[in-house]
């Protein structure tokens, strides 16, 4: 493990020039959009000339894009761009709703992997039988079928028959924080009664936006663990005379590398599907702000959203690449 | 009269594919006596490898053992048929009393653990040693074994960090970290590089030696056979149609096929104008020629060729043709 620090100081080095990228290109679109935002944020068609020549002043827009950008950038390094609709820093607009939307991420997640890794590997050892094709249609129908359509199917069975969620508000979090992720905080200050509160709020729509997710989880935890059970190094392992369990260990190992990337994809995906899920389960988290910015041509609010969960997803990454490391010794730092 | 410590006994391998049955070895019969190299050759296909791996039922599906003997002699008198065995019972016998150096190292090792691990674990399923712990500490003296330079700092290296050579003297080491009966070393030096192949198969001979284990060797390099090997048996698309010891097979060739793989070897002495090859190609095994398999390249074919299938004779002692001109 030598030389990790040298290792993520080079990774973290490779933040910045994704960030830009990601930042650059959002505000490529933006600015090549031919709509004019400064209407939209004075007010529509009966903005008057002053308010608009103001706004543009304000945001830069009477320069060149340069400027716009760097203006931009600068104003989410020191959280002075201003939302033009509620005139509040846009990352205090974000804040308590990227707290919602990253749990239900991290509910999402936990479900991907509950659901997703013990499934394709039951599949994988009975592979071709008809436990094994159950499986693999269960899976189908998860990737295949509208989250809308499981959404309100749940909603009815797990709220309206058998009560076993809420649906309305958000409950507090624990009262001593540490990383302001409520779930995350109850397990670290052993809060239970605070942890049930979170788990009966966001369960179902953490099972919901994950079922897809855990369908191709399944499906490639299957077809990776009977990729590494065909590897000559298995037979070997056979030759040896290792008896099963132990050469499934070696199997399972040999799977999971491909598998980790898939998860870490599969996070950021998460995170960029929950509008729907948000607007059905009444969640105010990010996802349903982002669609409002889109709507409203709300270009700095839209740029703090990208960059954000710019940053969600090199980070989901970079702990794939930290756990490719620790698994799989011909990576190399 | 040399005692077997292996029979095999009309075994047959079948692949159950979408094309078809693969008739991958058929009715395939002889012994491996004690103490001596045995060579397997043929061409690539003709079921050597599928052969010795059968004789510890290590048949992966589509492929099935539908037929036959493995007869095993223990040390102590007694038998047991292998392919009768439970899969436990199986199990211990492979890499213990039976165990296997594949053809190519760099696969057949697991990329994520140690040699040193590798080596141990083959001791700790059989219980040799009471922990792995204990297994990679033996696994510095095997690596010393099979003449691997600063064993001590070698059994912490991963597969990738080692050379193909090295690589396949730590399947070597995996392969008689037990003292094994038998070894069974398939194509052992195919995957490397020319210039180590004469020192793996130097070291194998050492070692068999040295732990006075049989070794059945399969090869398509006769010239490694000669050099090795005490007797031979020659297959041809799943078929045994020679057996003889070294003598008998390069001076004494009986069977045209036995025939026209000696001439195709080249000789490094006298100029060679072109490559003697075979005539015709390997035969489509899930229909294979009815009669002898070879009598669509065979320059003897006649009628009863193409209808009887010929059975093994002794022509001299020791050495069987499964040819009708004999």
């Amino acid at each position: 493990m030598a030389g990790l620090g040298k290792f993520l100081i080079r990774r973290g080095l490779t933040f910045i020039p994704t960030l830009i990228g990601v930042t650059l290109i959002v505000f490529i679109i933006a600015y090549v959009i031919p709509a004019n935002p400064v209407r939209a944020w004075a007010g529509g068609e009966k903005a008057s000339q002053a308010a608009i020549e103001m706004i543009k002043k304000e945001y830069h827009l009477d320069q060149p894009w340069y400027d716009q950008y760097w203006f931009l950038v600068k104003g989410l390094f020191t959280n002075s761009l201003l939302d033009p609709l509620n005139q509040e820093p846009v990352f205090n607009n974000i804040g308590n709703r990227f707290i919602v939307t990253f749990q239900l991420a991290l509910f999402a997640f936990f479900f991907v992997i509950l659901i997703g890794l013990p499934l394709g590997i039951i599949s994988a050892l009975k592979r071709n039988s008809a436990t094994d094709m159950t499986l693999r249609i269960i899976a189908l129908i998860f990737i295949s079928t509208p989250i809308y359509v499981i959404a309100y199917l749940f909603i009815w069975l797990f709220f309206i028959h058998w009560n076993a969620t809420t649906l309305a508000g958000i409950p507090p979090g624990p009262p001593h924080t540490i990383t302001h992720i409520p779930v995350i905080d109850d397990i670290l200050t052993l809060d239970w009664s605070n942890f049930v509160q979170q788990v009966e709020r966001f369960w179902l729509p953490g099972f919901t936006l994950g079922i897809a997710a855990a369908g191709v989880l399944m499906r490639f935890t299957r077809n990776s663990f009977l990729e590494a059970y065909s590897r000559d190094s298995t037979l070997f392992l056979k030759a040896k005379g290792v008896p099963k369990s132990r050469l499934y260990r070696h199997v399972l190992k040999n799977a999971l590398v491909p598998v980790i990337t898939i998860l870490a994809l599969q996070f950021g995906g998460l995170l960029a599907g929950t509008p729907i899920t948000e607007t059905i389960f009444n969640l105010p988290g990010i996802g349903l702000y982002a669609l409002q910015a889109i709507m409203y041509l709300d270009f700095p609010a839209l740029i703090g959203v990208t960059f954000l969960y710019a940053i969600v997803f090199v980070t989901a990454n970079l702990i794939a690449d930290i756990l490719y490391v620790i698994i799989d010794p011909r990576v190399r730092l | 009269m040399p005692e077997p410590i292996v029979e095999i006994k009309n075994l047959s391998v079948y692949f159950y594919t979408y094309a078809g049955v693969v008739k991958a070895i058929e009715d395939v019969s002889f012994d491996i006596y004690r103490g001596e190299t045995l060579a397997l050759v043929g061409e690539t296909g003709c079921g050597k490898s599928v052969t010795s791996r059968a004789i510890t039922k290590l048949i992966e599906s589509p492929g099935k053992i539908v037929n036959g003997q493995v007869i095993y002699h223990r040390d102590d008198g007694s038998t047991v048929d292998l392919l009768k065995l439970s899969d436990e019972g199986i199990r211990e016998i492979r890499g213990n009393e039976i165990a296997y150096i594949f053809q190519d190292p760099h696969s057949s090792l697991d990329p994520l653990y140690t040699v040193g691990y590798q080596i141990g674990e083959a001791m700790e399923v059989h219980g040799k040693v009471r922990n792995i712990k204990e297994g990679i500490a033996k696994a510095v003296n095997i690596l010393r074994e099979v003449l691997i330079p600063d064993p001590e700092n070698r059994v912490k290296n991963y597969p990738h960090e080692l050379s193909g050579g090295m690589k396949q003297r730590v399947v070597i080491g995996i392969g008689v970290a037990n003292n094994p009966r038998l070894l069974i070393a398939d194509e052992p030096t195919t995957a490397l590089d020319v210039t180590v192949q004469a020192q793996i198969l130097e070291l194998l001979n050492e070692l068999k030696r040295k732990y006075n284990a049989t070794v059945l060797l399969i090869t398509h390099n006769l010239g490694v056979v000669a050099e090795t090997a005490q007797r031979v048996v020659v297959m041809y698309a799943g078929k045994v149609v020679e057996i003889g010891t070294v003598d008998q097979i390069f001076h004494n060739p009986l069977h045209p096929y036995t025939t026209a793989l000696l001439r195709a070897v080249p000789n490094p002495l006298g100029k060679i104008e072109k490559l003697e090859s075979i005539p015709g190609t390997v035969p489509n095994l899930i229909t294979p020629p009815k009669g002898c398999r070879f009598h669509p390249r065979c320059p003897f074919a006649e009628e009863r060729c193409r209808k009887e299938v010929p059975k093994l004779k002794e022509i001299e002692p020791g050495h069987f043709v499964a040819c009708h001109r004999y």
